[in-house]
């Protein structure tokens, strides 16, 4: 679902005034302005503004304000905030004035305007949007054609496209949007409205091309206002024509193929204001293209040219994001000479660089010094279709940028009784489709009844009575995937069912290699992929693994323990220098991030061996995740709290001391019963907080992050730098982290800057639309982006990465990296440092050249003796801190 | 037991104004509501436990009478039957779950003090509908629930959307007033003092000669199916119900799912002897319960958004009841009534959950289910026809159930368009023109009455027409919010007149009216007066101003003007406009009606200029010339 945005502007502007237009390309190059967002079955984070990522990270962030009419950055009073907060440092302040273009004496001037109070600067610009031509020509008509065209479309649209809602489906098969338009309003007895309207009812015989063409002469009738009208009429609502063009460039994305395209919408829709309009004004009404007054009307094909970027917003910014990225990079120091005599590790730990994980492996090393962890993307390396036993539809198993191959089957292996169907139709009578008279009969008989069950799930929650069951609760022992592959015959879909075991090997060894584990294994190793239980909450594949496009990634990590246990696959690889010892044994787990639960899979497969080893390591990861609950609540405000005034008062260590004789695990326990109960409330719009608050992301051996408290902040991955002298590896994953960590970081950032543009808005009045999507009551538009509940708490910075290698290891990578994924570090919009591996020295990566990072007299770091002392009675983001573990 | 039915009606007040007061933050409005809400339980459960003490009969209680002039007496008034006792059960139920849930689901959400109040607001109209003893009470609680309705559908002030679906139930719930208003005035009319429901039922009883002429009856049964009908969503008005899920998902859960819209079944239940009496009403009731089921669940069969699904699923239920009604099985109504009110409000508030079930439970989503069976009727039809016809059946099927029956347009076009149109007509014309013809038309009836070929009391006719003509223009008023404030005032202080004209004996009646009437609209002016840039109303009479957000103060006062301006029950207008009527009814009935169809037109095109003014985002653009000339300064020379 990446759409190419290599294209330049100057394609953008299609050639106005001179030459013919051409709807095609005038439709290619608009398409690229709407939010790609597909059905909410899957949720992909993505660069909200990807449509200006050729650009500069601010002028990009500039133009798409005046295309959008949305914020740019936080409100100045914002930033003045944090700075008095002590957040924002002296330091980031003089060099984001150094890294503008200000001359020396501007720069004094620059900087003493800082800190004037101004509410109007972070106001949105004039866009297209709202002052755009058709804006104009409206209010010229005093005809609202949003409010009387919407309705209509997002009616057609949402039954043509719906995936189940509704109980009669429009779509006939193969039928295009057209067609079922053009059958509904010429072959019923009723007139589907306005398609009657005597002016237009004619048209509906052409095609869609010289509908558009025939309507835009009407309605514009400037040729060179075309472009701009057809681009100011999708952004009017941006998540249907942003839904309609991933169709129509993937129709495999929905369950219920349909045939759509943005061409025919617009056919549609132009037809339905025509008709509006004549209806209204009569045939002879001005056209948009001739209102009078209309020099100041911001165009698209001279906005590139008027772009300014607000000065001092983008320093605060800038400044802002230094300070965050400052205090990580001045943690970043050597690992004492001594660390190299650790004792071997009784477990290692694979985990998703996510950085809900992040805390989750701090507190695992600090509950038990003998496990070691590694972060990997979290689909670890396989990626593949996977289809569980009960699921209607194979999903992939990846990242979106990856097209799998492999389809892997889930199977029972114990058939279970299933439940008999009156149990299930009786707990879901509310959601099944009825009848008149068995619907008069439920609510009449058992109607009363949902009080009982409504007040059960209010006043109880947590009681399960809600039973809808998510993939990520899925746990039964008795299920088998198929991973190996019988025959090389492939599927329909052209998909091989299984791997062979040199592909598995394949694989094995791609992900042991990039996360620089191939000797030292310990006895357990245990790959824990994670997903995420909410109820009553569309957004659910949001929630989940982002490295799996939005699923729990339980089948990856199942597959990866069966193939690394596999013999002939350790054969293989023991050929290519990976020799797992036999008493390794690799174990499947999956943390549910807003339950803090783990689960073991495939427990009958186990060795007694690795039974006996697993129980120390259960218990490690029962406390970590207490702990972890514990560390997650301070975010809940009516989560419970634990923090005595009087200890907060005291000193650190005073509070280490208090920690170890009061039960403390008592608040842990409570903390994680919280939680749980969090996840299973119907009322509960917040079941985590998901990524709020990301923004580094760490390649590089665990030794550089292991003492360091993240706050649950940072993408961490592992890399071996000795391993890797051509960077070939980094090149690997960094086309993982980029487009992953980086989209998401884009997401939450834009999301959180203009919720109401570039996020969802809040949550509490979406309407669940055909399975597709959510909107605001009934007759809304697709709501794209995160909804507030998400990004409330989220401090908008970029992605930092942070890589353990040499610049000139890195040059050699980024060589190979690719354009797309290049222009992502060129135009600013992750920041990237390189770590040297042996002196720690930092260089910060900018398009035109490294350069070192002067932290000079900056580089205090706060430290504590434990995790639970820096996050005591914390409500807000914590900076970087180092651990001086007692044991 | 009075004192518990007081407490019942009174302790949602108390909530209202505690938060109101003392909500500071989160924490407080939550105790607070939480507090309130237990103590109303506790007290609806102890009146209900004491009501059956008693031997479940209807119980009567007049606390005093708060007006009373002549023959006419405004009584605050409380009566609980069964059917008020079911009502009140599922208040309980439902509110006390309704509160503990927004208690979490509504946490850091900008305006929950807000929607704490206005959810306080509708408890006190509610419990005041319920337990109201006379059809005046009645309306006023019905105005109460109607205002906060419309706050809560447009609780997301900042999106137009729903915005303007808060004006279209509005207008709905507003068109209904007609009916209530002159219900309420019929009552007064027909049973003089003995329109306290508890006597309704006596009086039909043994009268063999009924109180009142078939026809008067008749008239009065319309009133209220027409006030019924348009707060349950029934034909013709089944189109608001689904647009109005704007709100938190909770709130229309309460409103839209669980008790708002059983309201019209309750007025039903309610005014049973008034209408059951003749057998030409119970059909129409039937009727249109049964017009209602059909639109309703067919409309339902194409509803791709699971909110407007239940919604009109639960039309389809309220339709039932409304036949059960007819029928005369008023358990069993209620029993329907408990059943539909508790699933529709799970339902509400466990849809966000559908795409988990879509995707997760159903599995495979079957749907070649059209819901129309054209093999079977091919084979039945003449070989010419016999491919076109079932998928023409089946198209017309599919766009009659898309447009949902063309309710709204068919109700835009019947009522509100030529009103408009009218309206329009008379804004064309310049004020002299208006004034001139206005003079002229009184002073041709001042010469009849100084001539003494009309008794006086005629004069009040040009007055009543003039009120009319100022409500239309106010109504399709579109560039001056000044203009429609003033006509709207007009209009009210002309319909005082002439029923002063009508009635000068009425005078303190009048006064009373006025005193209500007056002070809002100066209050409203001189917010009016006091906005920012006033003076471009006019280039773009569509934008919202979102004033809450810019002048809040200034925005609450315009609202308080707003209600007042409108009749709502917080200024002595609210009994002045029944006295109105009371009084205009005496001459010339028909000068009744006009007033009342005026005054909803009045509160619509009110409604309007609070909605423009106030709701919306506010549209800030940031000073381009500013920033540029900054850039300037700060570029360096290079």
């Amino acid at each position: 679902m990446t759409t190419p945005h290599s294209h330049s502007i100057k394609q953008h502007i299609s050639p106005t005034g001179e030459g013919l237009f051409n709807l095609d390309n005038a439709i290619n190059a608009i398409a690229h302005w709407l939010p790609t967002q597909g059905p909410i079955k899957d949720f992909i984070h993505h660069n909200t503004l990807h449509a200006v990522q050729h650009h500069p990270f601010h002028k990009g962030v500039a133009i798409a304000a005046k295309v959008f009419g949305a914020r740019s950055y936080l409100p100045l009073a914002d930033y003045q905030k944090l700075y008095r907060e002590g957040r924002i440092k002296d330091f980031a302040i003089d060099w984001a004035i150094a890294h503008s273009d200000c001359s020396a004496h501007g720069a004094k001037a620059l900087r003493e305007r800082l800190f004037i109070a101004d509410d109007s600067v972070h106001y949105p610009p004039m866009s297209l949007v709202n002052h755009g031509i058709r804006n104009r020509w409206q209010t010229h008509l005093e005809v609202d054609l949003n409010s009387l065209v919407h309705p209509i479309m997002f009616r057609l649209l949402a039954n043509f496209l719906d995936q189940g809602i509704s109980r009669w489906t429009l779509a006939k098969p193969e039928e295009s949007f057209w067609e079922c338009v053009r059958r509904l309003a010429q072959n019923s007895f009723i007139p589907l409205y306005p398609f009657h309207e005597a002016g237009v009812k004619g048209l509906l015989d052409l095609d869609p091309d010289a509908v558009i063409l025939t309507c835009l002469e009407k309605i514009v009738g400037n040729e060179s206002l075309y472009e701009q009208y057809l681009l100011e009429l999708l952004l009017s609502h941006p998540g249907w024509a942003g839904m309609v063009r991933l169709i129509e460039l993937d129709p495999k994305i929905l369950l219920q193929r349909r045939q759509i395209s943005l061409k025919e919408m617009l056919a549609v829709e132009l037809l339905a204001e025509l008709a509006i309009i004549q209806s209204k004004r009569g045939g002879h009404f001005i056209a948009a293209g001739n209102v009078p007054n209309s020099n100041d009307i911001p165009l698209l094909s001279d906005y590139e040219d008027k772009i300014t970027v607000p000065l001092r917003l983008k320093i605060w910014h800038e400044a802002m994001e230094f300070s965050l990225h400052a205090e990580l990079l001045a943690a970043l120091k050597p690992p004492a000479a001594n660390a190299a005599e650790k004792t071997a590790p009784i477990a290692q730990a694979f985990f998703c660089i996510d950085d809900r994980e992040c805390s989750l492996r701090r507190h695992l090393e600090e509950t038990h010094a003998g496990i070691e962890t590694f972060g990997a993307a979290g689909f670890f390396g396989i990626d593949f279709l996977y289809q569980g036993f009960d699921d209607a539809y194979p999903v992939a198993q990846c990242p979106n940028i990856i097209n799998p191959k492999h389809l892997i089957l889930e199977s029972n292996l114990k058939p279970e009784a299933p439940k008999t169907k009156v149990d299930v139709e009786m707990s879901n009578l509310h959601i099944n489709r009825h009848s008149l008279l068995r619907s008069l009969l439920v609510t009449q008989l058992l109607g009363i009844g949902y009080a009982a069950r409504m007040v059960w799930d209010v006043f109880r929650p947590g009681s399960q009575l809600l039973k809808i069951k998510k993939l990520s609760e899925v746990s039964d022992a008795h299920t088998h995937l198929h991973l190996l592959r019988e025959n090389d015959e492939p599927t329909e879909d052209g998909r091989m069912l299984g791997f062979s075991f040199m592909e598995m090997a394949d694989k094995i060894e791609g992900l042991l290699r990039n996360i620089g584990l191939t000797k030292d294994f310990a006895p357990l190793v245990v790959i824990v992929a994670h997903g995420s239980s909410s109820t009553n909450n569309p957004h659910f594949a949001a929630y989940d693994c982002g490295a799996c496009s939005g699923k729990p990634g339980a089948p990856n990590a199942r597959a990866f323990a069966w193939m690394a246990n596999n013999a002939t696959v350790r054969t293989i690889l023991s050929e290519r220098g990976i020799s797992i010892p036999d008493s390794t044994y690799f174990i499947p787990a999956l943390h549910n991030t807003s339950r803090d639960e783990i689960t073991y899979y495939d427990k009958q497969l186990f060795p007694q061996s690795a039974i006996d080893k697993l129980a120390v390591f259960q218990q490690a990861m029962q406390d970590s995740l207490d702990k972890n609950a514990l560390e997650r609540c301070r975010w809940f405000e009516l989560g419970p709290q634990s923090s005595p005034k009087e200890i907060l008062e005291n000193n650190a260590l005073e509070r280490y001391r208090l920690f170890k004789v009061e039960p403390q695990s008592q608040a842990r326990k409570e903390a994680h019963e919280h939680v749980i109960a969090r996840s299973t409330s119907i009322f509960e719009p917040r079941p985590e907080l998901n990524h709020s608050n990301n923004l580094y992301s760490i390649v590089g051996r665990r030794s550089l992050t292991e003492k360091l408290f993240l706050d649950r902040r940072a993408f961490l991955h592992s890399y071996n730098p000795a391993s890797d002298p051509e960077g070939v590896l980094i090149v690997k994953i960094l086309s993982a982290i980029i487009p992953v960590c980086g989209g998401i970081n884009l997401e939450y950032l834009f999301s959180r800057i203009d919720n109401s543009i570039y996020g969802a808005g809040t949550k509490l009045p979406h309407n669940v639309i055909g399975v597709l999507g959510v909107a605001n009551g009934v007759e809304g538009d697709l709501r794209t982006g995160l909804p507030s509940q998400m990004i409330e708490v989220h401090e908008p910075a970029r992605l930092l990465i942070v890589i353990e290698q040499t610049t000139e290891v890195l040059d050699k990578a980024f060589a190979n990296l690719g354009d797309a994924l290049m222009e992502w570090l060129n135009n600013d919009w992750v920041r990237l440092v390189s770590c040297h591996p042996d002196t720690c020295a930092l260089s910060y990566y900018f398009s035109t050249g490294w350069e070192a990072v002067d932290l000079s007299g900056n580089t205090e770091v706060p430290s504590a003796q434990c995790s639970e002392a820096i996050t005591l009675g914390q409500k807000t983001t914590i900076p970087v801190h180092q651990l001086r573990s007692a044991s | 037991m009075n004192s518990l039915l007081l407490t019942c009606q009174f302790l949602p007040l108390l909530g209202l104004m505690l938060i109101a007061l003392l909500g500071k933050n989160e924490k407080a409005i939550a105790n607070l509501s939480f507090w309130t809400t237990h103590a109303m339980g506790l007290s609806i459960l102890a009146l209900l436990i004491s009501w059956g003490i008693q031997g479940f009969s209807g119980y009567e209680f007049e606390w005093f009478i708060l007006y009373e002039h002549g023959s006419y007496q405004f009584p605050i008034l409380f009566y609980l039957d069964k059917v008020g006792a079911v009502y009140l059960f599922a208040i309980w139920v439902i509110f006390s779950i309704i509160v503990r849930y927004c208690r979490y689901y509504l946490h850091r959400e900008s305006g929950y003090k807000r929607f704490f109040l206005t959810i306080f607001g509708f408890a006190f109209g509610l419990n005041m509908v319920i337990l109201a003893g006379s059809i005046d009470m009645l309306f006023a609680g019905w105005e109460i629930v109607g205002i906060s309705s419309f706050l809560l559908i447009a609780f997301y002030r900042h999106r137009i959307q729903p915005v303007r679906n808060a004006l279209r139930a509005y207008t709905v719930y507003r068109f209904c007033d007609i009916g209530l208003l002159l219900g309420a005035w019929m009552s007064h009319l027909l049973f003089h003092e003995s329109d306290h429901f508890s006597q309704l039922a006596v009086l039909f009883e043994h009268a063999a000669p009924s109180p009142a002429s078939y026809p008067a009856l008749l008239l009065m049964s319309l009133l209220i199916f027409i006030a019924a009908s348009g707060k349950s969503a029934q034909f013709p008005f089944c189109f608001w119900l689904p647009r109005a899920m704007e709100g938190p998902t909770p709130s229309s859960a309460i409103f839209y799912g669980a008790l708002s819209v059983h309201l019209g079944v309750f007025l039903l239940l309610r005014t049973t002897p008034i209408w059951s009496y003749h057998i030409l009403t119970r059909l129409m009731v039937f009727g249109i319960g049964l017009i209602s089921v059909i639109i309703a669940s067919l409309s339902e069969k194409t509803q791709s958004n699971i909110k407007g699904q239940i919604a009109y699923a639960s039309i389809t239920q309220v339709g039932i009841m409304f036949m059960e009604l007819a029928l005369g099985l008023e358990s069993l109504v209620l029993l329907h009534f408990l059943g539909n009110a508790f699933l529709r409000c799970y339902q509400l508030l466990v849809s966000p959950s559908i795409v988990a079930h879509m995707l997760r439970v159903e599995g495979a989503m079957d749907i070649d289910d059209t819901g129309f069976k054209t093999h079977a009727m091919q084979a039945h039809l003449p070989v010419s026809v016999r491919d076109t016809l079932p998928e023409v059946l089946q198209n017309t099927l599919y766009v009659f159930a898309l447009q949902e029956g063309n309710l709204e347009r068919l109700v835009r076009s019947v009522l509100w368009e030529p009103l408009k149109i009218i309206g329009a007509i008379i804004n064309a014309y310049a004020a002299w023109q208006k004034s001139l013809v206005g003079a002229a038309v009184f002073a041709v009836f001042g010469i009849l009455v100084g001539t003494e070929v009309l008794g006086s009391h005629y004069l009040a006719i040009p007055f009543a027409l003039a009120m009319l003509l100022a409500s239309l223009s106010a109504f399709s008023q579109k560039h001056s919010f000044i203009g429609v404030w003033n006509a709207v005032a007009l209009s009210c202080l002309l319909a005082a007149s002439s029923v002063w004209l009508l009635r000068p004996d009425a005078q303190l009646d009048i006064l009373l009216f006025t005193t209500g009437i007056l002070p809002s609209w100066l209050l409203g002016l001189v917010v009016l007066s006091r906005l920012p840039g006033k003076e471009r109303f006019a280039d773009n009479p569509f934008a919202y101003r979102a004033m809450s957000e810019t002048h809040p103060s200034l925005a609450l006062l315009l609202f308080l003007s707003f209600l007042g301006l409108v009749g709502f029950p917080i200024t002595p207008a609210f009994i002045g406009e029944d006295l109105l009527l009371y009084h205009a009814s005496s001459q010339f009935a028909w000068i009744s009606a006009l007033i009342a169809i005026s005054f909803v037109i009045n509160g619509i095109a009110a409604a309007r200029v609070f909605l423009r003014l106030c709701m919306g985002r506010p549209t800030e653009i940031c000073n381009h010339a500013e920033i540029t000339a900054m850039q300037a300064i700060f570029k360096s020379s290079k």
